[in-house]
């Protein structure tokens, strides 16, 4: 009897061990072995691996915790598709050593952060969350920039080279990879996720799309209260385009109080961003909620009596404006011109938005900083320099 | 085997060896764990409060590295895991063991190196490595990669110091503490090296397969079993009587054993691993609560005539953590579940859970296994008004934290189901956060009631506290009623 009880309790402790080689292949090996034969399918046959910047951005990226806050883990669930994209498939996570995927989500998920956000927004951002997204919880890492977030460190040039690397692999598989991978794996149909964009950030900003018109909402008092939760960072509290978030953006955030704006600019803006700058696209906010704010962002431009200029100056302003301008900003100032492709944003539309005499004149004599608009002083003279400011301001439309 | 044990006094001859001396028990390795267990709880709450007023207040520090979020929040769980629990295991093993085995642990010279190894070149280098700089980004693995070396290498240390004992008793004769020391301390050793190491080694979501895995050992293969094997001592070595079942114990064990690891990939549902990989973890996570009610079941009958509230301090301390144990494992065997999954995954809900397992269960399971040990070492202090308010401080403390965190996770998954901004989850969880800061404050205080318990008071007071509540205890009175009798 004694012998069968020792017996049975070596049977028990060899079994024991056993339950746990049974959890690690079962949970552990065999998952592995599918998940690799998966990314021999469905990868690209060469997907492009970090460089050594974004290697040493993910290693700050894990040393300062941030997939502690920051999932990268799209699951194959509707409310996870809808608001980040796309599911993250294991072949885009093969380069990751460790993986960065998280269990708790306080920011948002980052799996397709690489072009939401741009570069100065980024920086900003880091430098001091709140300056640009004024109810952010982050933590503002300082330690990554020589003073401000106009002067990034090494580290923070790193750090961003890898957050613009995020789900980079997936957009440039394009859409014959996506069709590939559709043929290999039947998890998205058999959870009907099939989801129309790669990357449903509604932030992420474009240059043209569909865009609901808004009637400018009569309710000032939730416009005032959206302003100062989403755009006073960087707009400012009065909407001269000097918020905390101001200093690092390049190009700056528009003066709101020295452009006029037409309903569908504002429509157009808040819908779908600006591509190529820092401001975000608010596609995530309730129609209603953004036509109030629409209504409130309107009411810094107080209307005032410019100059009127005689009419030869006029025409002189519009020989410049067809010589030097209109192939940006196009033949009836909508920002259209057949340049337009060739820039890394969209030229400022004259039709959507009139600026002030004041501030047309400085952006044609100084240029813009951040935007390919060069300073003309010294290729044109005062006189046209000041007919071109002049005569901009009359492509608005109401 | 298969019928309740009730051990009467005449079964209660120890089978072989002698019954277990008090001067078997080294009870400097006791006390020096003890305090350094206490010691560092209180450094790994610092980083939790820190971190918990960053999350309200985000510009109350400055930028700095030392201080900044992502590493305290290493630091916090890191802490709490190996500088507090794993010091107050030890202790309660080396109260424990002799009297389990009726023999010496190993060598007093290697549980001193085993002390300075663990707090001195584990512990403190750990903190201040991942404040540094130096650790990897993966859950209860933060520490670098050369402490995690040190960790195995202790771990070693802790299987030679503890385990020739129960071998040389002979197996049949073992107690359940004792399996469960034996589990606990076998499968860390291999548990450890799988989460800490092989993320590093497979990429992606096939190292994640293997971080689940660790996450869900952490805690079932390491705190769990020895937490247990706290509560299984305590309960009869203070209310002096045998355990209800001993069949139910050992069913319970063997159970654990084999479902506790296949729960893993439960971290990642609605993720590309496998979905039978998931389905079964979600599976075993159902079963495991069921072994859970057999476990608490077992305990609870036998803490029968004790009361709602024992008197005896470290007898509440485990039986509370017996109820807290239930209801994390019920609570998590449905949080695994997709439909509920879904929502509360990845929001404050799962940690208002993890709370509930380590700050509930395993922190109230250590502090009476250890307060349990202190009372029998003759020249301890011992205060027990200080560990009255040391139990209710820090019951308050964790049934507010927990339930408000476990409602701002609801709040945010509603949000979060919604259309709304994701900024707008972040604005209604704040009142949260802030209600989860003000807990510290009574948590802090137990705390600071629990180190006054153990280190003001008379000398000796442990025993006349026993005495007052049980009535008179040799302790060597109480390794024959931990024994199993006779399995012939």
């Amino acid at each position: 009897m004694k012998r069968f009880v020792r017996m049975s309790y070596l049977v028990a402790a060899v079994a024991g061990v056993g339950f746990f080689a049974l959890s690690v292949f079962v949970l552990g090996v065999w998952p592995g072995r599918v998940l690799e034969e998966e990314t021999r399918r469905m990868s690209p046959e060469h997907p492009l691996p970090l460089t050594a910047s974004e290697q040493r951005g993910r290693s700050i990226y894990g040393r300062e915790g941030c997939a502690y806050c920051h999932t990268q883990q799209i699951r194959f669930l509707k409310s996870d598709v809808e608001r980040f994209g796309a599911p993250v498939l294991a072949w885009e996570t093969r380069f990751d050593y460790p993986h960065l995927w998280g269990t708790r989500r306080i920011g948002p998920d980052l799996s397709r952060e690489g072009s939401i956000h741009s570069a100065d927004w980024h920086y900003s951002h880091l430098y001091s969350p709140r300056s640009v997204v004024p109810d952010s919880v982050m933590p503002s890492y300082p330690l990554f920039f020589q003073g401000g977030p106009d002067r990034p460190t090494q580290e923070a040039r790193d750090l961003l080279a890898y957050l613009e690397s995020l789900g980079r692999a997936r957009e440039l598989a394009g859409p014959e990879g996506e069709a590939r991978m559709r043929t290999v794996s039947h998890r998205m149909e058999e959870m009907d996720l099939t989801s129309p964009v790669l990357n449903a950030n509604p932030a992420r900003s474009r240059r043209q799309g569909e865009y609901p018109r808004l009637s400018l909402g009569n309710d000032p008092a939730r416009g005032e209260i959206l302003y100062r939760r989403h755009c006073a960072g960087c707009h400012g509290q009065r909407g001269e385009g000097d918020g905390p978030g101001a200093y690092g953006l390049l190009p700056r955030p528009a003066n709101l109080a020295e452009h006029e704006y037409s309903q569908d600019r504002l429509s157009f803006v808040l819908w779908n961003g600006v591509s190529g700058t820092a401001m975000p696209a608010w596609r995530d906010l309730p129609v209603q909620d953004l036509a109030s704010l629409a209504g409130f962002v309107r009411q810094f431009y107080a209307p005032r009596s410019e100059p009127e200029l005689p009419g030869q100056i006029l025409e002189l302003g519009a020989k410049v404006y067809a010589g030097h301008c209109a192939q940006c900003h196009g033949d009836e100032g909508a920002g259209d011109g057949s340049a337009v492709r060739e820039l890394r944003m969209v030229p400022a539309s004259f039709a959507g938005a009139r600026p002030s005499f004041a501030v047309s004149l400085r952006a044609i004599r100084s240029g813009v900083e951040g935007t390919p608009m060069a300073p003309w002083t010294g290729k044109l003279s005062e006189a046209e320099l000041s007919a071109a400011a002049y005569f901009v301001r009359g492509f608005y439309r109401q | 085997m298969d019928r309740p044990e009730r051990m009467s006094d005449s079964n209660t001859g120890s089978p072989r060896g002698t019954p277990a001396q008090t001067d078997t028990v080294e009870t400097g390795l006791v006390y020096a764990h003890g305090l350094a267990a206490i010691l560092m709880l209180f450094a790994s709450l610092v980083f939790g409060i820190t971190v918990s007023i960053e999350m309200v207040w985000p510009n109350a520090l400055d930028g700095s590295p030392w201080h900044s979020w992502g590493r305290l929040r290493y630091d916090h769980t890191q802490g709490i895991m190996l500088g507090w629990l794993a010091n107050g295991f030890f202790a309660f093993l080396y109260h424990s063991v002799p009297i389990l085995t009726g023999r010496r642990v190993t060598s007093v010279r290697l549980g001193q190196w085993l002390f300075g190894l663990w707090n001195c070149v584990v512990v403190i280098p750990g903190w201040v490595l991942v404040l540094a700089g130096f650790s990897q980004p993966l859950e209860w693995a933060e520490f670098p990669l050369v402490i995690d070396a040190f960790v195995v290498l202790a771990l070693l240390m802790a299987a030679v110091q503890f385990l020739p004992p129960f071998f040389s008793r002979g197996l049949e004769d073992l107690y359940v503490s004792s399996w469960y020391v034996i589990g606990g301390l076998v499968f860390t050793l291999l548990a450890y090296p799988m989460g800490n190491f092989v993320p590093e080694l497979v990429p992606g979501a096939r190292g994640a397969a293997f971080s689940g895995l660790w996450i869900h050992d952490a805690v079932g293969l390491f705190v769990t079993p020895l937490a247990l094997a706290i509560i299984y001592f305590v309960i009869p070595a203070a209310t002096r009587r045998p355990i209800y079942s001993h069949f139910l114990s050992m069913l319970g064990f063997w159970l654990l054993f084999f479902l506790y690891p296949l729960n893993g990939t439960h971290h990642y549902v609605f993720s590309v691993i496998p979905m039978e990989a998931q389905k079964g973890a979600i599976a075993a996570s159902a079963l495991l609560g069921v072994d859970v009610i057999i476990v608490v079941a077992n305990l609870l009958l036998s803490l029968r005539g004790t009361g709602w509230f024992a008197r005896d301090v470290p007898l509440r301390f485990v039986s509370t953590a017996t109820v807290f144990y239930l209801i994390v494992s019920i609570q998590g065997s449905l949080q695994a579940q997709m439909s509920i999954n879904r929502a509360v995954h990845f929001s404050d809900w799962v940690i208002g859970h993890s709370h509930l397992a380590m700050l509930g269960f395993a922190t109230f399971a250590a502090a009476g296994g250890i307060t349990h040990a202190w009372q029998r070492i003759p020249r301890a202090r011992y205060n027990p008004r200080a560990l009255e308010w040391a139990y209710w401080l820090l019951l308050g403390g964790v049934v507010v934290m927990v339930a408000d965190l476990t409602m701002a996770g609801i709040v945010e998954a509603r949000l979060w189901q919604s259309s709304a901004p994701w900024l707008d989850s972040v604005l209604a969880a704040r009142p949260y956060w802030l209600v989860r800061t003000l807990s510290a404050i009574p948590i802090t205080a137990g705390f600071i009631a629990l180190l006054l318990g153990l280190t003001t008071g008379k000398r000796g007071a442990g025993m006349d506290a026993v005495r007052e509540t049980v009535g008179a205890q040799p302790i060597q009175e109480i390794a024959p009623r931990l024994a199993v009798p006779e399995l012939s």
